[in-house]
């Protein structure tokens, strides 16, 4: 039969193809010791005659080494194996590599390895800032009022070269710019955290900050830091390349340089051969865009990934802990999800209602939707456990503001609301896991109260947009802000009212009632005073029923044992391990 | 003109008794089609009997579960994804709920997307296709090439669209896959009525000036109907399939319904550890969409005049 | 001559197409609430971040004015940029295509290649064990989910027997390489396809084996080879066709899943990344593409029924 021989030599083709495919697909890594002669730029002190008199002069001169390498290759070993790490990202694609303009998690992580701040967070570890670009921490003076920071800069800091420029040393020059276009509502989206700021230049390597305002350490170094507009941009680039230019080009000091970026698939960054901390061990990253959970995994436990954003299950963490050569990191900073009424819309302009539902809601029900030790219950507005200002569980407890379950006493408050037989809302919420999971469950919870609740699933940017514009009676946000004074202006204070206010920002609640101590806290300069009344403002928050606070969601990232960050993930501020000049990848 | 007509040889189905027994004992003698037939029923009963909604309920009282015991959308999340034991045969999800309740339920969302929006589409887009290729000349050109313009939009990203303008829901569910289909079926009845319309007894029809409409109720929508059916019976597993890739990129149907394909897409985030999640609601896919194309295939035996003879 | 002739007409009636496309999603993704400002800025950026970022964007300009810079570009050969990253789209879709082009392809060819075969076996041995099988499998390929199939091949595949790699698009300068990442995608989207092959040949071929002249060669004793080849094949080819055009212009779409679950660049990827990013220039332009991909295989399915089926004039 004809239709036989077909199918046969279809068969045959196809396992012929698959051969020839398979061939080509695996090929044992073996480790070898190769050595490599590298140019690497060196500080000597050179002693010279100049005319007639002996001076030693400090010269940067390049040094050829060789280096002894250890480096995996495949069957087909080419002369020099570059060691680079594959990371894969849950994001769908890149926003934006303006340092300015990042916004998006995967945005802040590139950010961070192609540029330096004047200070930064310590790798690892968000509670600690230390000098980056600065030579030393700032001294701070009042003059006439106000506050001047002084800075000091390293020297030798080179710019990554570029198409349009030469590498070239960083100086004041380009700080002063930079800090200027964070500044600048046109050029960077940070512009509102740089009011009344003024940066100049005293000299090449120095640079002076002043405030009209003085403002406590713990919010003005946060602005000067290796986050959003504190990120510092090389001038000369961005001025050869223009805005646009560079945002698919950026130019930096950090241990990383941009080399390509292919649309929703990968960033591809190499070694800054003459980054100030030393060359990094790695000899590039590759950063890729894989918005679906099961490839990241699959490609880890395959070896064709190093380390994978991971999933915010506590299953998932422990079934992957499990598996051979495979290591899991859950660490902070967490991301707060917390649930905002908005007082303005009935029923929940009644105090009464929204007590009733904070009695109806179990936060551990939530939790468990999360798991240990992804995520774990808050108690105030601010999250106790990584920003001052917070509230703790005994705290709240002893206030009598935890609003431990009572589905009685929740349905009993409605009756006296008015609502015995309880009522109807509509609200949208976004289709990402962090958000859909919080709302399926007070959805849930809700519905044995006998508050009807309707759901409609919408992509994450609807969602952002959607609930600006008041869309929803009850808004579930899961969100970082870095400090106590943040998180309350934007959530809580008058000027963040959602469409109706001078500046609209995400206060959902509408609500007006702690402007003061907000404000109070912010010029207020004694650390212990500022974090009574910041604590003073959630109790009245909690007291009324504002917002109900659920739980913060750690970050989950799965690696190869062989990958060594070079530091240790106690909690990141900006929510990725960061990939820096320490980081290695050992056999 | 009648006088004429009574003289044509052109060969009518005649609508006689003894046809109508052949038709029937056409479709009992196929073996598979019964299969598909008693598959569809399976499904049809579980979707009507998942509660007893069907009887008017008085007032203010909520319709309760028949056929299992438990509530599809009663969460326990302390023991997410437990594993099928003899209280949850199909275990439970990840908000642990209990995953056969929402298989029985998600069986009236599935067949109101699979059936609702082939039906819709499939009038839709057939009615536009024969039209155009029997017509021909200009009108023909036009009507395709409008639809080479809804082609243009790949289904997935039509139905994006259109769920992204009209809101995500059920029945705007329905509309988008039915929207997406109809360009096919428009192109597919295009096909087969060009082939027909060349064929003598179409000639031969219109060579005695028989009305339009009639020679496209009459000789050709007769003749395509088994492709047409055949291909509703695929459509209908694609639609079922389309509402799963909506999910996939996060457009399913509203939570908490159950609907499989998203339950599918729920169950693929714990694959590892919890396959039955998933497993479930896709054989419960499989059932339904071979019980569809079995009854399909033998109603396209019943129907094609050609293989009654 | 007739042929020319027809072609060139076809193309010039795929302006309006192409027009219509166009305008209709230039309409509708705006239409759609989200805006691509609030979508680069993320949540953290204040109100006027947004509104400078609009207003840089040319999103505030009148919308017919950005309607004819759209198309006036596009008459240029130029496909604008990214409202999000503000990379060249004519860049990224020369990066893409590639990956697209093969992915469709040896999709197309394995649903072929597969399906029509078994298509016609099932069809001639009727009602045998063998037709049951097939059937049955082939409605198992409909059934299944393209993302779930691809977790389940790359399961099977790269981790279980280690054969392929599991992500990635491979390396376009190394065909080694490119074909290993190539073969478990097609071999998911093409399998997908095959059911649907596999069930429209079945269909056309009983269809076309109950014709009066296929009874009568056979009746005259001609070889069941010949009869099937010649003359049944022949006439069932018009449907089996059709379904493979219809198919190859939905596997771009389909494919976006598969791309998304093999972590390959392509071009549906960029269609839905650019919707849900609400990148109004991306979306535009790379339907401008996909428009152009459509054309093309329509009017090639429209000659081939002309090929094989000389009875439909043009």
């Amino acid at each position: 039969m004809l239709s036989k021989k077909t199918t046969l030599i279809v068969i045959v083709l196809l396992a012929v193809l698959a051969l020839i495919a398979a061939q080509c697909g695996s090929a044992t890594p073996q480790t070898v010791t190769v050595v490599e002669t590298v140019t690497v730029i060196e500080t000597v002190e050179v002693v010279k005659e100049v005319e007639g008199k002996t001076v030693t002069v400090v010269e940067t001169v390049e040094v050829v080494k060789e280096v002894e390498k250890e480096v995996v290759v495949t069957a087909t070993p080419e002369p020099k194996e570059k060691v680079v790490l594959r990371y894969a990202d849950k994001a769908a694609d890149l926003g934006t590599m303006d340092p300015h303009f990042a916004a998006a998690t995967n945005d802040r992580n590139l950010a961070d390895m192609i540029f330096n701040g004047l200070l930064r967070y310590k790798p690892g570890d968000g509670s600690e800032i230390e000098p980056d670009l600065a030579e030393a921490m700032p001294e701070q003076e009042i003059v006439d009022g106000k506050q001047v920071w002084t800075f000091h800069l390293r020297r030798g800091v080179l710019c990554h070269p570029s198409d349009e420029v030469p590498a070239y040393e960083l100086t004041s020059e380009d700080v002063v710019y930079s800090l200027q276009k964070s500044a600048n509502p046109d050029r960077s989206a940070y512009a509102g955290e740089y009011d009344g700021m003024t940066v100049e230049a005293v000299d090449p390597y120095t640079v002076k900050i002043t405030l009209d305002n003085p403002i406590s350490p713990v919010l003005f170094f946060p602005k000067v830091s290796d986050y959003a507009g504190g990120f510092i941009v090389c001038k000369k680039a961005i001025e050869a390349m223009g805005d646009e230019g560079f945002k698919t080009h950026p130019v930096g000091t950090g241990p990383f340089m941009f080399e390509s970026y292919s649309a929703q698939d990968k960033v591809m960054l190499t070694a800054n051969e003459n980054y100030f901390r030393g060359r990094p061990q790695l000899d590039g990253v590759e950063y890729r865009y894989m918005p679906e959970l099961n490839s990241r995994e699959l490609g880890l436990l395959s070896g064709e990934l190093d380390v994978i954003n991971g999933a915010a299950e506590g299953v998932w963490v422990e079934r992957m802990n499990q598996k051979e050569g495979i290591r899991v990191d859950v660490y902070g900073v967490g991301e707060v999800a917390t649930i905002h009424f908005n007082t303005s819309v009935e029923p929940l302009d009644n105090k009464l209602v929204r007590q009733a539902i904070a009695y109806a809601l179990d936060r551990d029900e939530f939790l468990a939707l999360f798991g240990e030790p992804v995520a774990a219950n808050v108690y105030s507005q601010v999250p106790a456990q990584f920003l001052a200002g917070g509230l703790t569980k005994k705290e709240v407890d002893d206030l009598g503001l935890e609003y431990a379950l009572d589905r009685d006493k929740a349905k009993a408050l409605l009756a006296e609301a008015g609502y015995p037989d309880g009522f109807s809302l509509k609200m949208i919420s976004s289709e990402r896991e962090s958000y859909l999971k919080n709302y399926q469950s007070m959805q849930a919870q809700l519905a044995e109260v006998g508050i009807d609740i309707e759901i409609e699933v919408v992509d994450h940017s609807s969602m952002h947009k959607l609930i600006r514009q008041d869309v929803n009676p009850i808004v579930i946000y899961v969100a970082w802000r870095p400090n106590a004074d943040v998180y309350l202006t934007r959530f809580y204070h008058a000027d963040s009212i959602v469409v109706t206010a001078t500046k609209p920002d995400t206060n959902f609640s509408h609500y007006t009632g702690i402007d003061d101590l907000i404000e109070a806290a912010r010029i207020e300069l004694d650390a212990d005073k500022q974090v009574e009344m910041w604590k003073q403002a959630q109790i009245q928050l909690l007291d009324e029923m504002i917002s109900y606070p659920l739980q913060y969601q750690n970050q989950v990232t799965a690696r190869n044992i062989n990958v060594d960050f070079g530091h240790e993930l106690k909690s990141v501020l900006a929510l990725y391990p960061q990939i820096t000049e320490n980081t290695r990848i050992t056999k | 003109m009648s006088q004429i007509q009574a003289q044509s040889p052109v060969v009518h189905p005649v609508r006689l008794r003894s046809q109508r027994q052949r038709m029937w004992h056409t479709f009992l003698s196929n073996r598979p089609a019964i299969v598909g037939l008693v598959l569809v029923i399976i499904v049809i009963l579980a979707a009507v009997f998942a509660d007893n909604w069907f009887i008017a309920l008085p007032r203010g009282e909520d319709p309760t579960p028949l056929i299992t015991t438990f509530d599809p959308l009663k969460q326990d999340a302390r023991n997410r994804l437990a594993e099928p034991d003899a209280e949850h045969i199909m275990g439970l999800d990840s908000y642990g709920r209990d995953t056969w309740a929402r298989i029985l339920y998600g069986a009236r969302v599935s067949l109101a997307v699979g059936l609702g929006s082939v039906l819709l589409g499939g009038v839709l887009g057939t009615f536009v296709g024969t039209l155009a290729g029997y017509i021909g000349g200009k009108t023909e050109n036009i009507i395709m090439r409008a639809v080479d313009v809804l082609m243009a939009f790949p289904s997935l990203i039509m139905g994006l669209m259109v769920l992204a303008v009209l809101g995500a829901g059920l029945s705007k569910m329905i509309l988008a896959i039915g929207i997406v289909l109809s360009p096919t079926f428009a192109r597919v009845a295009h096909g087969a009525t060009l082939t027909i319309k060349e064929n003598d007894f179409v000639n031969a029809a219109i060579a005695v000036g028989a009305n339009r409409m009639r020679i496209l109720r009459v000789h050709i929508l007769p003749n395509i109907l088994g492709e047409l059916i055949v291909l509703g019976s695929i459509w209908t597993a694609t639609a079922i399939r389309v509402e799963a890739n909506l999910s996939f990129i996060g457009l399913g149907v509203s939570p908490p319904t159950p609907a499989w394909g998203s339950m599918i897409r729920d169950g693929t985030q714990h694959l590892g550890y919890a396959p039955w999640v998933s497993i479930f609601p896709g054989v419960a896919i499989l059932i339904t969409v071979l019980g569809f194309n079995l009854l399909g295939d033998g109603l396209r035996d019943v129907l094609d005049p050609r293989l009654q003879q | 001559m007739l042929r020319i002739k027809y072609l060139a007409t076809r193309l010039v009636l795929a302006i309006p197409t192409f027009l219509a496309v166009l305008t209709l999603v230039f309409f509708v993704i705006r239409v759609i609430p989200g805006d691509p400002a609030t979508a680069a800025l993320g949540d953290y950026a204040s109100k006027e971040a947004v509104e400078a970022m609009r207003e840089r964007m040319g999103l505030n300009a009148p919308l017919y004015v950005q309607y004819f810079k759209f198309l006036g570009d596009l008459l240029q050969g130029d496909l604008g940029k990214s409202l999000i990253t503000g990379k060249s789209i004519n860049e990224q879709v020369k990066e893409v295509l590639p990956y697209t082009l093969e992915l469709t392809l040896s999709a197309v060819l394995v649903g072929a290649v597969i399906g029509i075969p078994t298509g016609i076996y099932t069809a001639v041995k009727r009602n045998s064990p063998a037709d049951y099988l097939g059937r049955v499998l082939s409605l198992a390929g409909l059934s299944v989910p393209a993302f779930y199939l691809g977790i389940l091949i790359m399961l099977l595949f790269a981790l279980k027997l280690d054969l392929f790699p599991a992500v990635g698009g491979g390396d376009l300068t190394d065909w080694k390489d490119n074909l290993s990442h190539l073969f478990l995608p097609s071999l998911t989207l093409g399998l997908i396809m095959t059911a649907s092959v596999t069930r429209l040949t079945r269909s056309a071929m009983l269809n076309v084996l109950q014709e009066d002249y296929v009874r009568t060669a056979r009746s005259k004793g001609l070889e069941e080879r010949v009869t099937i080849l010649r003359h049944a094949l022949r006439a069932a080819l018009v449907p089996i066709v059709s379904i493979i055009g219809i198919w190859t212009a939905n596997l771009i779409a389909d494919s976006v899943l598969t791309e998304t679950v093999f972590a390959r660049p392509g071009l549906g990827k960029m269609l839905v990344g650019a919707i849900l990013q609400r990148d109004y220039t991306a979306l535009q332009s790379v339907m401008v593409v996909y428009t152009g991909f459509i054309v093309i295989v329509n009017l090639a399915t429209d000659l081939l029924y002309s090929i094989v089926d000389p009875r439909i004039s043009h």
